[in-house]
C-alpha cells in the first residue's frame, strides 16, 4: 500500500487529472470573472467536445489530435453565438441594483441550457456510455508506466493553460481582460471595450471547454450526463484558486487531482463522487466570502 | 398583498372539491395522477418558503425528500407509520438546522450550487454506504394501499400551502422579504436575518421529508439514485418559476401546468419532457420573469383599464 502511494504512478495520474481540471476551470474562471455569471452548463461543453472527437474518430477515422483545434474553434464559435444571442442584451441592462438578480437569473438560464444540451445529446446519441481507444499503448519511464494518450493530455492541457496565462499577463487584450475581471466600471472608463472582452471570454471559455472534452474522451468513457462533474470540479478550482487567478487555479486543480487520485487509491472507486462533492462543499463552507468579499469591494 | 377576490375563492373551493371527489369517482390511474399533482403541491410551496421569500434559491430541495424516504425504508416493519412519517419530517428539519448555519452564510449563486453539491454529497454518501452493506435496492412489503397514500399526501399538500400562506402574510414573512431585497439594510433595521433565514430553511425542510416518506410507500421499490434524483429539485424550481410571485397562487398554477404536461409526456418521451423543462427555464427567465401569475395580472389590469 505504502509502495503504491510513494511511487510516481499515482502522482502521474494526479497530474493528468489535475491538468484536465485546470483547463476546464480556466474557461469557467474567465466567464465568471468578466461577467459574474456562473456557467453551470460549462461541463456540458466538455461533454459535447468529447462526442465531437468520438464521432470524428469512429465515423471518419480523424485522429483526435487533428480534431482538437477544429472542435475548440467550434466551441468558441458557439460561445460567441450564445453571448450575442442571449447574454449581451441581459448584461447591457444591468445596473448595480439589479446585479444580484442577474446572477440568479443567468444561473437559471445556464441551468436550462445545461438540461437542454444533456437531453438533446441523449436523444441524438442515445444515453449509452461511449469510449474509443487511441494511443493507448503502455510504456514505461523509470518505474512509472503510462499510456501515450495520458502524456498527451498532460502536455496539451498544461500547454494551453500556460499559453492562456501568458496571454493574460503579456498581450494587450489579455491585460484588458484582467482589468475587466478586477474592476469592471473602472476598466470601461479608461477605454477598455467591455463588450469585446466579454465576447472574447465566452470564446476562450467555451473553446477551452470543448478542447478539454476532446482530451477527456481519449481517457475515459462518457455519456450525455458526464459533463456536470466537470462543472463541479471547475467550481472547486476557482473557489480555491481565486477569481481570475490562473496560477492559483493551476495549483488548486493539481490539489484536487491529488485529493481525488490518492483518495480513491486509499478507499475505493465508489467514493470518487463523495470525494469530489465533499471537497466542493468543504471549499464553499470554508471560504463563503473568499470571492464574495473581493467582489463586494470591486462593485 | 391584495385580498383574494371571489374568483380565487371559487377556484380554491373547486380545487378542494376535486381533491376530495377524485378517489370516489376516479379509477386507479386518475388517483395515481392526482397523487403526483398533490406531491408537487406539497413540495413546491415548501420550497417557496425559503427560496421565494428570501431569494436564497435552493437547488437541493430533493435532499430532504430523499432523507425522509430513506428513514422510512430503513425503519420499515420496525417503526409504525404514524411514528416513521413524522420522524422523517423531523430528520429533514434537523438536517436543515444542522447545515443551515454554515450554508446560509454563503450567498447568491454560490448558495445555489452549494445546495446542489450538498444534495449530491448526501446522495453519493448513502449510495456508498448502501453498497458497502451489499444493498443494491430495497423492497417494502405490505405497504398501505394507494388511497391511504393519497389522503396522506393531500394532508401534506394542504399543510404546505397553509404554511406558505401563513408565512407569506406574517410579520416573519415580511422580514424574509426585506432581507431578500437588501440583507444589510434589513439587518440594520433590526430584522434578525440569521435567525429568520435558519427558521425559514428548517420550515421548508420538514414537509419534503414527510413527502419523501409517503412516496416511498407508493413506489415500494427503493433505489438511492431515484429518491435523491436532482431532477426533483429542478422540477420544483421550474414549477415555482412558471407560476411566479411569492404567494400561494403562483405555485398552484405552476404545479398544475407542469404536472399535466409531464403526465402527457413523461411516460412516452422522458427526454422530450426534459428538453421542454430546460426550454421552459430559459424562456421564462428571459421573457416571463413574473411567471403565469404576472401574465394573468397584467392581462386583468389591461382588461380593467380598457
Amino acid at each position: 500500500m505504502i509502495d503504491t502511494l510513494l511511487s510516481g504512478q499515482l502522482l502521474f495520474s494526479a497530474l493528468v487529472t489535475g491538468s484536465l481540471y485546470a483547463l476546464v476551470a480556466l474557461g469557467l474562471n474567465l466567464v465568471y470573472g468578466t461577467m459574474r455569471m456562473l456557467n453551470v452548463a460549462h461541463g456540458d461543453l466538455v461533454m459535447l467536445g468529447a462526442y465531437a472527437a468520438f464521432w470524428a474518430f469512429t465515423l471518419a477515422g480523424v485522429s483526435p489530435l487533428w480534431a482538437a483545434p477544429l472542435v475548440a474553434a467550434a466551441g468558441a464559435a458557439f460561445g460567441v453565438a450564445l453571448y450575442r444571442g442571449l447574454f449581451r442584451g441581459m448584461l447591457a441592462k444591468v445596473t448595480p441594483s439589479t446585479a444580484g438578480k442577474l446572477e440568479g437569473n443567468s444561473l437559471l438560464l445556464f441551468f436550462g441550457l445545461s438540461i437542454l444540451m444533456q437531453n438533446i445529446a441523449a436523444l441524438a446519441f442515445t444515453p449509452n456510455n461511449r469510449a474509443y481507444a487511441y494511443l493507448d499503448q503502455v510504456f514505461r519511464i523509470g518505474n512509472v508506466s503510462m499510456t501515450a494518450n495520458r502524456l498527451l493530455v498532460l502536455c496539451v492541457a498544461g500547454g494551453v493553460c500556460v499559453a492562456v496565462a501568458l496571454f493574460l499577463s503579456r498581450h494587450v487584450a489579455g491585460l484588458a481582460m484582467r482589468a475587466v475581471i478586477e474592476r469592471r466600471e473602472a476598466a470601461s472608463i479608461v477605454g477598455v471595450d467591455v463588450d469585446r472582452v466579454q465576447r472574447l471570454s465566452f470564446a476562450v471559455g467555451f473553446g477551452t471547454a470543448a478542447l478539454a472534452g476532446v482530451l477527456m474522451s481519449m481517457l475515459e468513457q462518457f455519456s450525455p450526463f458526464s459533463g456536470f462533474p466537470f462543472t463541479i470540479a471547475g467550481f472547486i478550482v476557482i473557489i480555491l484558486g481565486g477569481l481570475g487567478n490562473v496560477t492559483g487555479g493551476l495549483l488548486a486543480a493539481l490539489l484536487l487531482g491529488i485529493i481525488e487520485t490518492y483518495g480513491v487509491a486509499l478507499t475505493s472507486a465508489n467514493l470518487r463522487s463523495v470525494l469530489l462533492y465533499g471537497s466542493f462543499v468543504v471549499a464553499l463552507l470554508v471560504f463563503p466570502n473568499g470571492l464574495l468579499a473581493r467582489r463586494l469591494v470591486t462593485r | 398583498m391584495d385580498r383574494p377576490g371571489p374568483l380565487w375563492v371559487g377556484l380554491a373551493l373547486a380545487g378542494v372539491a376535486a381533491v376530495a371527489l377524485l378517489p370516489v369517482l376516479g379509477n386507479e390511474y386518475l388517483v395515481g395522477t392526482g397523487l403526483t399533482v398533490l406531491m408537487w403541491l406539497a413540495l413546491t410551496p415548501s420550497w417557496c418558503v425559503l427560496s421565494r421569500l428570501t431569494g436564497y434559491v435552493s437547488l437541493g430541495h430533493v435532499v430532504f425528500y430523499g432523507l425522509g424516504a430513506y428513514l422510512v425504508v430503513i425503519t420499515w416493519q420496525q417503526w409504525p407509520l404514524w411514528l416513521a412519517v413524522p420522524a422523517a419530517g423531523l430528520l429533514a428539519a434537523a438536517f436543515a438546522a444542522l447545515v443551515g448555519g454554515p450554508a446560509l452564510r454563503v450567498r447568491g449563486p454560490y448558495f445555489v450550487i452549494l445546495t446542489f453539491g450538498l444534495a449530491e454529497l448526501v446522495k453519493f454518501s448513502i449510495m456508498a454506504a448502501e453498497s458497502a452493506m451489499g444493498m443494491a435496492a430495497r423492497i417494502l412489503f405490505g405497504a398501505p394501499d394507494l388511497l391511504a397514500v393519497y389522503w396522506m399526501m393531500a394532508a401534506l399538500a394542504l399543510a404546505s400551502l397553509g404554511l406558505l400562506a401563513w408565512v407569506s402574510g406574517s410579520r416573519f414573512g415580511h422580514g424574509l422579504r426585506s432581507l431578500r431585497e437588501n440583507e444589510e439594510a434589513a439587518e440594520t433595521l433590526g430584522v434578525p436575518v440569521v435567525r429568520y433565514k435558519l427558521i425559514a430553511f428548517v420550515l421548508s425542510a420538514a414537509i419534503p421529508g414527510m413527502v419523501g416518506a409517503v412516496m416511498a410507500l407508493r413506489s415500494t421499490y427503493f433505489v438511492v439514485g431515484q429518491v435523491f434524483d436532482p431532477m426533483v429539485s429542478v422540477t420544483v424550481i421550474a414549477m415555482a418559476l412558471l407560476g411566479g410571485g411569492d404567494g400561494v397562487r403562483g405555485p398552484i398554477f405552476g404545479v398544475l401546468f407542469l404536472a399535466l404536461l409531464s403526465e402527457l409526456l413523461w411516460a412516452q418521451a422522458p427526454l422530450l419532457y426534459m428538453i421542454l423543462l430546460g426550454a421552459i427555464l430559459v424562456v421564462f427567465v428571459l421573457l416571463v420573469p413574473d411567471g403565469l401569475i404576472g401574465l394573468f395580472q397584467r392581462w386583468r389590469r389591461k382588461g380593467a383599464a380598457g
